[in-house]
């Protein structure tokens, strides 16, 4: 049947005729959250999710059609998580999302929608970890809301969120630095760095932080810092289960504990030394006073 | 040009409505008006015309595009290729593809992908015997082109007969058909091609929207669509040296190479006829594609167009 006559109804046809066929195998749907971070829905395709004008009467079954809606955003989002499994073996490449699109019963060409150096799927990936790593961080907070959990002190908890989102890089290892490389093409810096800065906020919500002054910036500007250092000596980590890394992480997080210590410690003994030369220097004035007096 | 330019119009609106209703309006007993370069023909005739134009071009076909695009055309059908990045296993239908062009770089491209890979491969296997390398060239020299297979369909035989001549010349026998068939009614099942392709052949098609359908009907879902032609220059001064180039130049270079003037006055005519770049995206989405794109190179004188069948 062919629709091009009528405004047309912009379900994607060939897709979701697929996904109605192979629906056993069908992934979840992404969480929505996943979308804001890169995909600005461009206004023009606003048209694409609803018909235009008044359904011509043939979709009477219009409650069946409307489940099968699905935008491209969605679509790409479904073939780059199929992609992901190619990933330790063609690396992050159009290759891969190639593969991705196999499985899913459409034609390799279907690559041809993203960038041939795979930054999408990067971003995919990474926007996915962070998602992930929300929902961990939730979860754990509802359980110590209701009691059945230890609140964390704050060093600890930091290391358990830091660790947990560098584990979901674990299966990707090996190709993790080119992923690395890629996402610091110039094209890619505005989304990456979104995502990360985004990821860090997350974490300090999490873990308490209600600060409304400029410890806010620094206290994420640390945690930046931690993250990236951490991961870098996580490429290059070859102990059993990574323990060199989580060990570093160890002490990088006391090492940031400390220096909050010692930046108070600092700030009182300045006060303290501005005190006693105000002190030694009204002395020393009222001596010669006194002495001028005399 | 304002007279030209409401002549054009008013054979665009007569392409886009169907025969039927177009007779009724008019109350005339004549077929459809089409245009032939800057005459009008109806329907039967415009294809026949086109059809001898390229009979009487075709062995100097090559060396006609080499010296009137001074050898750029080469470039486009390149970027076209880089474009497309096809991996190995794809199926290319190019339409309109005469000659040959597309069809070699798209042989080459996926051979050296598949030999990039299979160096990637060995690479990665250290530790192997002699016996299993052995093994892994004898697997894959059976098919270096790991399956990627292009069906070259052309309208008109000449060109098929200039292009396996070429091919014969070149080298090329693995993975290469040649079909006669016709843009508006492929002789092909649906859903069976990975890309579909027409390289500066879109323009001689005379339903542009049934060609269009055809592509829609014989993609696979995902496949993708790619149209180069030459389309609209928006740069004013751009445009006047086009103009001038095209209609000075290029029927001098026919008659004397080619020995053939009014085909190449039909071409830079047909070119200037031809929709531009966001008329062309409209007509392919309204075929049914997505994520419709063109990308111009050389400011407008060329474009190319993609959609996914999604």
């Amino acid at each position: 049947v062919r629709c091009q006559h009528y405004p047309p109804l912009r379900a994607l046809q060939a897709s979701a005729a697929l996904r109605r066929a192979s629906d056993e195998h069908k992934k979840e749907p992404l969480t929505s959250s996943s979308q804001q971070h890169f995909d600005p829905p461009p206004a023009g395709h606003q048209p694409e999710q609803e018909p235009q004008g008044p359904r011509p009467s043939y979709t009477g079954q219009g409650g069946q059609e409307s489940e099968d809606y699905e935008s491209e955003e969605q679509l790409q989002h479904r073939i780059l998580t199929a992609a992901l499994e190619f990933v330790p073996e063609h690396g992050w490449t159009a290759e891969a999302i190639a593969e991705g699109a196999k499985t899913l019963g459409l034609s390799v060409a279907a690559a041809g929608m993203f960038h041939s150096d795979g930054s999408e799927l990067i971003l995919h990936f990474l926007s996915e970890c962070n998602a992930k790593l929300s929902e961990l961080l939730e979860k754990e907070q509802k359980l110590v809301q209701l009691g059945e959990a230890e609140k964390k002190p704050i060093d600890e908890f930091l290391r358990h969120a830091v660790e947990a989102r560098l584990r979901m890089l674990i299966p990707y290892i090996e190709k993790w630095p080119q992923a690395l490389s890629v996402l610091l093409l110039p094209r890619n810096i505005p989304s990456s760095l979104n995502l990360l800065t985004s990821m860090i906020d997350d974490i300090w919500h999490y873990a308490g932080d209600q600060s409304t002054d400029f410890n806010w910036y620094t206290r994420r500007a640390v945690l930046t810092g931690i993250y990236n250092t951490t991961e870098l000596v996580m490429m290059q980590d070859s102990s059993p289960d990574f323990e060199d890394t989580w060990r570093f992480l160890e002490n990088r997080v006391a090492d940031a504990m400390t220096m909050s210590n010692t930046a108070s410690q600092v700030q009182s003994t300045g006060e303290a030394v501005v005190q006693g030369l105000m002190g030694a220097a009204v002395t020393v004035s009222s001596a010669e006073t006194s002495r001028a007096v005399r | 040009m304002a007279a030209v330019l409401l002549w054009r119009c008013r054979c665009w609106a007569l392409l886009s409505r169907p025969a039927g209703r177009l007779w009724a309006r008019r109350g005339l007993a004549t077929e459809p008006e089409m245009h032939f370069g800057f005459q009008t023909v109806t329907e039967e005739e415009r294809r026949e015309k086109i059809y001898q134009v390229f009979e009487s071009v075709a062995k100097k076909y090559d060396i006609m595009n080499d010296s009137m695009t001074l050898g750029i055309h080469r470039v486009w059908k390149d970027i076209l290729m880089h474009k497309m990045n096809p991996s190995p296993g794809t199926l290319l239908l190019d339409v309109a593809g005469g000659t040959g062009d597309i069809a070699f770089r798209f042989i080459n491209y996926v051979h050296s992908v598949q030999e990039r890979q299979l160096q990637r491969k060995l690479k990665h296997h250290q530790n192997l015997s002699w016996q299993e390398i052995f093994e892994s060239y004898q697997k894959d020299k059976f098919n270096s082109l790991g399956d990627s297979q292009v069906v070259v369909c052309d309208i008109n035989r000449e060109m098929l007969k200039v292009g396996k001549q070429k091919a014969q010349h070149l080298g090329y026998s693995e993975g290469l058909s040649w079909v006669l068939g016709n843009a508006e009614e492929l002789p092909f099942d649906n859903d069976k091609f990975d890309v579909y392709t027409i390289a500066f052949g879109i323009r001689n098609v005379t339903r542009i929207d049934l060609a269009l359908q055809e592509a829609y009907r014989v993609l696979k879902p995902g496949g993708r669509f790619l149209c180069l032609e030459f389309s609209h220059v928006s740069n004013p001064l751009l445009s006047r040296l086009y103009d001038l180039y095209s209609f000075q130049v290029i029927p001098v270079l026919g008659e004397v190479i080619a020995g053939d003037w009014k085909s190449y006055q039909y071409l830079v005519e047909s070119i200037r006829r031809f929709p531009p770049q966001e008329e062309l995206k409209a007509m392919i989405e309204d075929a049914g594609f997505f994520k419709v794109d063109y990308e111009n190179l050389n400011f407008g004188i060329v474009a190319i167009h993609s959609g996914f069948k999604l």
